[in-house]
């Protein structure tokens, strides 16, 4: 199979509750700051309290969404919409004569599960409906597109866990195919009591801080947040004398088609998954400088990672970006693909926060400092419910 | 009722075993694996139901896969912790 | 871009399988199940295109379905349709990729698990339901029935969802990512969407969907799949013709375009706010035919003006519009069955918001 041409990334947008901009969210992960704490939003009934990785209450005003009219969801994905697009040089006007198509991944972005909403109506009463408006009005591909007045494709990709990754890797397709000169993909997710209930009901939620590829890892802590990258065709990126950060080199995915919630113990679909994305960017194992791994803290999932990563990938690198963020579910794709760019440019990688002592069934472990890297190319890498394993192979860009 | 037959049904309506009967099942036999070829998400599925019904903790899947091992070891497994 | 439809497999309001659905083609009729719509204190009914899902047992025995719900069904019973369809539902399926395209995803399943946290605290949320209630459920389902292990992707994007994930659809035949994508677009109806349509649209159903009277509300509730096998052009003749064109756009900066001597079949469905685009943006006089009244309205439908090109195609026959679809629409409306004349079948859906999409299928 012959490569493809690398899509280049000219700007990245990332807010969750590491920090509400990429560098701000970087400097923290250099930190090691981590401070999960049980949900301030939101109150459950549970015997035990799940810490959460919730972004600051500072960050909405008054404890409240700054848009009424819109799920917070959509408000997160606007959010790093701005800062990529001002980071690639773009703006409302210039995207006029160009075709921009929005690709974004989500969970609870797309999903109608308003709980007051409900509770009104199942008690027989007759609840106001702006909840639903509210919801008709915040698909978030389509509120990107209604604010920037674009009219190119629009995609909201709906894969569980993986749904940033594919988000990016749709969207370079965009561009590589021409149908697109400038693509925003991503991916946004809010934390909500229903999906904390949710994952807990699964007991893989962990009610200390996670602590992914960890002996005594207990499970997930939910996070929330978003990422955005501005993809663009190289005639334009060039033309316009815009830098770029990095490009999408290539993109692999595989089914598990095992089961609805945990991965194949045989990892086959991930296997299948980093095989096509490494064959389709035709650099080699050698130019690889780290993985940053899915690494949600859960028993399963942490096992199945490391054994496919010690089977194809046994001396790179590694580490789990989810003890500094949690897991943002549709947006933990494309927030870890900002922080694999960021992380290309400087030439290194954070630890792997909650990581100490190796588990004896994990045969590799993943970095426990900051680690320099070689290497021009790093890997994402997502596993999401139903088996779905997404995964990018980023280049290392101008800078 | 008694509390094993009273499991076992738990069992077959919660998990949707519609083809099943208590007759079914043996109060020894194993709930995993084989027998009834239960699997994870069952696992957890289960924990849920122990509670609502009998409000009975089970706090990880350590816990669980004692308890979990037959119709008998779960019917002791609520009996000594509802009774505490 | 030309996409071959091997297989094509329905399940809807009218029931399952393509015979069934050229049938009510033929007869231009299909009367809704009136359904309880119950509440704390009153009980309504409303009209619903709902759809049974027990055929799914000729394919996979009970015990393999008990933790599948009735959104993952329709899309299951969809997809062995359509492979049964085209011949090959008992083929090694490991490359095969799986796209699905829903507005609401797995509602019902989504309500059910707050039930169980509502009824019984946040401790017994019933995490069966939870897994099934995200969007990705019933690709993940059909992916583990099939043995399918290619890439897997769900959308959603309300009306949109159908042409912006075929359109993906398309490009990884045309990118040789893979040889097959089994592709569906599907919905539920649950009684929530039902209250809702009821607050929205008031508490009189209309006794028939007239989607051509672009003043008037009246939508009537669906649900369903339509599920499509395709391939590559690869010389063979398909039995359902060839998609060669998707355009997705918005009013505000384009409008669609259709080969001259097209056939137009418009996603029209009694939605009041979105009728006005179809008035505005259609020239009049456009051969035009519209099917909605046989399935109804939900966001997915578009699949289904999609699955009755493809027996149009198949059959080199124009069906005629439903009786009663309405008289002011300024268009030709085809409302006599007729021999296909034109090449292309253009399947036109607009969005409350002024979202387009047009698919075009080919003939040959």
């Amino acid at each position: 199979m012959s490569s493809l041409p690398p899509v280049p990334v000219t700007g990245i947008g990332c807010l969750c509750a590491a920090g509400t901009n990429l560098n701000e969210c970087m400097d923290s992960l250099f930190a090691g700051k981590r401070n999960p704490f049980p949900p301030a939003r939101f109150s459950s009934d549970h015997p035990v309290a799940y810490p959460v990785f919730e972004i600051s209450n500072a960050f909405h005003s008054g404890g409240s969404n700054q848009r009424s009219d819109i799920l917070f969801t959509a408000e997160l994905a606007l959010i790093a919409a701005k800062e990529a697009i001002e980071n690639a040089g773009w703006n409302r006007e210039a995207f006029k004569n160009k075709r921009v198509g929005v690709c974004i991944g989500t969970t609870v972005g797309s999903t109608m599960n308003n709980e007051e909403f409900y509770r009104s109506y199942r008690s027989g009463e007759n609840p106001n409906m702006e909840a639903i408006t509210r919801f008709l009005n915040s698909n978030p591909a389509q509120v990107i597109a209604a604010e920037y007045g674009l009219t190119g494709p629009c995609q909201t990709v709906v894969n569980a866990c993986s749904s940033g990754t594919d988000a990016i890797g749709l969207g370079a397709s965009w561009i590589r195919s021409g149908m697109c000169d400038v693509v925003l993909a991503g991916g946004a997710d809010e934390l909500c009591r229903v999906t904390y209930n949710g994952f807990i009901s699964l007991m893989i939620t962990d009610d200390s801080p996670c602590k992914p590829f960890d002996a005594s890892r207990k499970g997930l802590n939910l996070g929330e947040g978003s990422a955005v990258l501005v993809l663009e065709s190289s005639d334009l990126y060039r033309a316009r004398n815009q830098p770029a950060r990095a490009s999408v080199l290539s993109f692999g995915s595989g089914c598990d088609a095992y089961h609805l919630t945990a991965p194949a113990p045989d990892g086959r679909g991930l296997k299948q998954a980093i095989t096509a994305a490494m064959t389709a960017c035709d650099k080699t194992v050698e130019d690889l400088a780290f993985v940053n791994a899915h690494g949600t803290g859960t028993f399963d999932n942490d096992r199945v990672e490391s054994l496919v990563l010690n089977e194809l990938l046994p001396r790179i690198p590694y580490l789990s970006t989810k003890g500094y963020t949690g897991h943002t579910l549709g947006a933990a794709g494309a927030i870890e693909a900002a922080f694999t760019i960021a992380c290309l440019e400087t030439r290194e990688i954070p630890a792997s926060a909650g990581f100490e002592t190796q588990d004896p069934e994990l045969p590799i472990t993943p970095v426990t400092h900051q680690t320099p890297v070689k290497g021009s190319i790093a890997i994402t890498q997502s596993l999401a419910f139903g088996g779905n394993n997404a995964v990018i192979v980023f280049g290392r860009g101008d800078n | 009722m008694v509390l094993n037959e009273k499991l076992k049904i738990i069992v077959i309506e919660e998990l949707n075993l519609e083809d099943v009967t208590p007759e079914d099942i043996d109060d020894d036999a194993p709930l995993f694996g084989e027998g009834l070829g239960l699997d994870s998400l069952d696992a957890v599925e289960l924990v849920v139901q122990v509670q609502k019904y009998f409000g009975v903790e089970i706090k990880d899947m350590d816990e669980g896969r004692v308890a979990f091992q037959s119709i008998n070891s779960l019917g002791n497994f609520i009996e000594e912790r509802r009774n505490k | 871009m030309r996409t071959a439809i091997a297989g094509l497999g329905v399940v809807g309001g009218f029931g399952y399988g393509n015979e069934k659905l050229s049938r009510v083609l033929i007869s231009g009729k299909c009367t809704p199940k009136m359904l309880p719509l119950t509440t704390k204190n009153q009980t309504a009914e409303l009209p619903v295109y709902i759809c049974d899902t027990s055929p799914l047992e000729t394919f996979i025995n009970k015990r393999a379905l008990r933790r599948v719900d009735h959104f993952s069904k329709l899309a299951a019973l969809g997809s062995f349709l359509a492979l049964e369809d085209a011949g090959v539902l008992q083929d090694d399926h490991q490359k095969l990729a799986i796209v699905v395209a829903t507005g609401y995803g797995a509602s019902r399943t989504t309500f059910s698990f707050l039930d169980t946290a509502f009824d019984d605290g946040d401790a017994c949320a019933s995490p069966t339901l939870f897994s099934n209630s995200v969007h990705n459920a019933a690709a993940a389902h059909v992916s583990i029935l099939l043995k399918a292990k290619g890439p897997n992707l769900t959308v959603s994007q309300f009306e949109m969802s159908v042409p912006s994930a075929m359109m993906t659809a398309c490009q990884w035949l045309e990118d040789k990512v893979v040889d097959a994508v089994l592709f569906g677009g599907v919905d539920e109806y649950c009684s929530v969407l039902g209250y809702c349509w009821q607050r929205f649209f008031g508490p009189d159903p209309a006794a028939r969907m007239k989607p051509l009277e672009w003043g008037d509300q009246s939508a009537i509730i669906g649900e369903g799949s339509a599920f499509f096998l395709l391939t590559r052009d690869e010389g063979d003749k398909p039995k359902y013709g060839f998609i060669t064109d998707i355009q997705i756009g918005h009013v505000r900066k384009y409008k669609p375009q259709s080969p001259e001597d097209a056939c137009l079949f418009l996603g029209a469905d009694g939605q009041k706010s979105s009728a006005i685009h179809y008035a505005q943006h259609i020239p009049h006089g456009t051969h035009s035919a519209v099917y909605t009244p046989l399935y109804g309205s939900f966001p997915a439908g578009f699949a289904f003006d999609m699955a009755i090109a493809g027996l149009s195609i198949q059959e080199r026959t124009i069906y005629a519009t439903p009786e009663h679809a309405g008289n002011n629409s300024g268009l030709k409306i085809f409302w006599d069955e007729q021999r296909l004349a034109s090449e292309q079948i253009c399947c036109l859906k607009f969005s409350c918001k002024g979202e387009f999409a047009m698919i075009t299928m080919s003939v040959t």
